[in-house]
């Protein structure tokens, strides 16, 4: 592929270099053709900033983030991309980091992310979200895109299925899902599913994009037009199924093994999480639980929004120990329904717990990706953030339909 | 802590009658084996722990008392973290600077107080808050008056 | 000549007054040089790896943020060398090495709870203060002796 155009990133931090990762993001940055540079300053816009942003703290890095992110705001400083971030478990940071992101977001078109780090952040951590981040910042004429042209496929590869669609005309013809065991031959068959439903062969198709966790193996194979991360994908999928293409949303995708939180405007994702340390907050969970209580993975919604996840008492969010408290209820003679909606619910409240809290919630949520289709966990959702939960109709295919929409850009008239 | 430790040292001037330029040229005089770069506060000038401690002494001679000095961990030119290297702000050490070099001639007076044999036992002053009662009286006295 | 240690650790200041009246100072710039100028590190700009937080458990737990044990990797040698110590209060800002309030905080614990004589010093605001500060200074200087000799 052609060489992109750098994308400066501001990066606004506190404790990255004395934590032993400045390297990791430099090296994640540069992978995806960015750069990471520090916005220039006075030595008064620091003394002020308590008085001018309003926010009193006791580090004098955090002032240094927040008369930077003035900098941003007010032009002083160009940059096409922001990344926030500070130490995991600071309190301290965490509150400016929050209130940075939102002043970015509020003030600003520039694309943010924001991130706490411990010493053993990669730069293979940081990679997909600093992809979705120079994606934003380069390709925003590609995210406009509101409609599917011409006859298209996208192939998401996840980590637990792969998923194709085949587009025509912002139609979809054709779906292949399949349990993604190796990448490109379960991608090979997923496609070729998606084909005979919609009555073509590889020569008709226009062009390929491909996203997921398998995309860059996928991309050789495919002699993909359009190889992006999932976090832009899904966001412009879920805005285009969901009919919420102006205006902002929020997309939650709760994936096999790793979860995101968007804010999105105007089909652009602004601040997004990612979150891929615990498999308790992820569909591993729900398989496990569908395991254990004899039904299939469809079935467990079914089970779930019939249940009461109160009278079922869960000690962790772990996969292992909450599993085995989920166990322990049946053996005591809890209903199968209450433990499907009690494993629903324990997934949702961590992601609740750990993600939401770090972009801000806008209606319409959209809920998309596989575990959307298990009805226990939009509901729980719905009892936690107390607004109504969107899942669109193909939900489970939207990285591919992401895809599909995207690459019809790149279609040669 | 070894005398053949590479270093680094700044030397900050404050002076209006000596420049950097004079300091270098006494530098290249003693033809001591350091490198010496110049900046806007002064210099920078790194070698071998003894040699840099050496030089650094004999610069102060020149200006006692406008002369300033420390050790500086990163090397003259590192590109890691400067403007021209990374296209934005300086390292957070020149704010430091920055912050500091106000006051510069302040402490340039207690040090000409201290060569004249001035100033001992000196105390800074020390605000402390009004008690309570002193409060309560301002307070009812303003309140009467914007009656 | 007494080892002083100095808050914040990397003001010119300070550095400048304990040397110029004849004593060392533990400023981190030292440390900063020594990581820097360490062959076969590459982890810039300053060269602290993902091994110093964890060389920094030896003053913070586990639960304390990386930024915190990372810099306490830094400043800890320091504190172990310090013989006596000016400590600044509150300084107006100071930044890179000496920018988390909670690493500061937890420096300057330490330093207390050494057996060592301390100046405890506010940062000053006007002129006359900041000429005091100087004396202050100078006369706790002058009382430490020639230390160890």
């Amino acid at each position: 592929m052609a060489k992109e155009s750098l994308v400066k990133i501001a990066q606004l931090s506190c404790g990255s270099e004395y934590s032993g990762i400045q390297k990791e993001i430099d090296t994640a940055a540069s992978m995806v053709d960015a750069e990471i540079f520090f916005p220039e300053i006075s030595i008064e816009d620091v003394q002020n900033v308590e008085e001018n942003f309003g926010f009193k703290v006791a580090s004098p890095d955090l002032k240094l983030m927040m008369a930077r992110a003035k900098a941003i705001v007010e032009g002083k400083t160009m940059a096409d991309a922001v990344l926030i971030a500070s130490c995991f478990r600071c309190a301290e940071g965490a509150l400016v980091r929050n209130e940075i992101r939102r002043y970015i977001y509020a003030n600003s078109k520039i694309p943010v992310i924001s991130y706490s780090f411990t010493e053993r952040t990669t730069s293979s951590t940081l990679l997909t979200r600093l992809e979705a981040l120079t994606t934003t910042a380069r390709r925003r004429s590609l995210l406009a895109r509101e409609h599917q042209e011409g006859l298209t496929a996208g192939i998401d590869s996840g980590s637990t299925t792969t998923k194709a669609v085949i587009m025509k005309d912002d139609e979809i013809i054709g779906t292949g899902w399949v349990p993604t065991i190796k990448v490109v031959e379960s991608a090979r068959e997923s496609l070729e599913n998606a084909m005979v439903e919609a009555g073509i062969t590889r020569d008709d198709i226009q062009a390929i994009g491909v996203t997921g966790y398998g995309r860059f193996l996928l991309s050789e194979e495919f002699n993909a037009d359009l190889v992006q991360e999932e976090i832009t994908v899904n966001s412009k999928g879920a805005v285009y199924l969901a009919n919420s293409q102006v205006g902002p949303s929020t997309v939650i995708d709760i994936g096999g093994m790793d979860n995101k939180a968007i804010a999105v405007q105007d089909g652009i994702p602004g601040m997004f999480t990612m979150g891929g340390i615990c498999a308790g907050a992820s569909g591993r969970f729900l398989e496990m639980t569908a395991k254990r209580l004899g039904v299939d993975i469809t079935e467990l919604g079914d089970l779930a929004v019939k249940g009461m996840q109160q009278n079922v008492e869960m000690n962790s969010y772990c996969i292992v120990f909450g599993i085995q408290s989920l166990v322990n209820s049946l053996a005591k003679g809890s209903a199968q329904e209450d433990v499907a909606a009690a494993a629903c619910y324990s997934v949702v409240e961590q992601v609740f717990e750990q993600q939401l809290q770090e972009i801000d919630v806008k209606e319409p949520l959209i809920m998309v990706g596989g575990s959307s289709l298990i009805e226990g966990v939009p509901k729980a959702m719905e009892e936690l953030l107390k607004i109504k939960v969107t899942v669109p109709p193909h939900s489970q295919y939207i990285g591919a339909v992401g895809a599909a929409l995207l690459v019809s850009g790149f279609i040669d008239k | 802590m070894n005398d053949d430790d590479i270093i680094s040292k700044m030397i900050v001037l404050h002076s209006t009658f000596t420049l950097p330029s004079d300091l270098v040229i006494r530098i290249y005089e003693s033809k001591a084996d350091i490198t010496v770069k110049e900046t806007c506060f002064g210099l920078i000038i790194e070698g071998e722990r003894s040699v840099v401690d050496e030089v650094a002494r004999e610069m102060r001679t020149l200006d006692p008392n406008r002369i300033f000095i420390k050790e500086r961990g990163v090397p003259p030119g590192d590109p890691h973290r400067c403007r021209a290297g990374r296209g934005g702000g300086p390292k957070p050490g020149f704010h430091q600077h920055e912050l500091e070099f106000p006051f510069l001639p302040y402490i340039t007076s207690a040090l000409e107080e201290i060569e004249r044999g001035e100033g001992k036992g000196t105390k800074m002053t020390r605000s402390l808050p009004i008690h309570i009662e002193t409060f309560k009286d301002i307070i009812e006295k303003e309140v009467a008056q914007s009656k | 000549m007494v080892k002083v240690f100095i808050y914040p650790s990397n003001s010119l200041i300070l550095s400048d007054l304990i040397d110029r009246f004849g004593h060392e100072p533990l400023a981190v710039m030292r440390e900063v040089g020594k990581k820097i100028r360490t062959a076969g590190l590459d982890s810039p700009p300053i060269n602290i790896t993902p091994e110093d937080p964890k060389i920094g458990l030896k003053y913070a737990a586990v639960e304390v943020p990386s930024g915190v044990r990372g810099r306490m990797a830094l400043l800890g040698p320091l504190l172990e060398e310090a013989e006596a110590a000016v400590i600044v209060a509150e300084p107006d800002i100071s930044f890179g090495c000496m920018g988390c309030a909670r690493t500061n905080e937890l420096v300057n614990f330490l330093v207390r709870t050494k057996d060592i004589p301390i100046l405890e010093l506010d940062y000053p605001g006007n002129e006359e203060d900041a000429k005091a500060f100087v004396h202050m200074i100078h006369d706790f200087l002058e009382g430490l002796g020639k230390g160890g000799e």
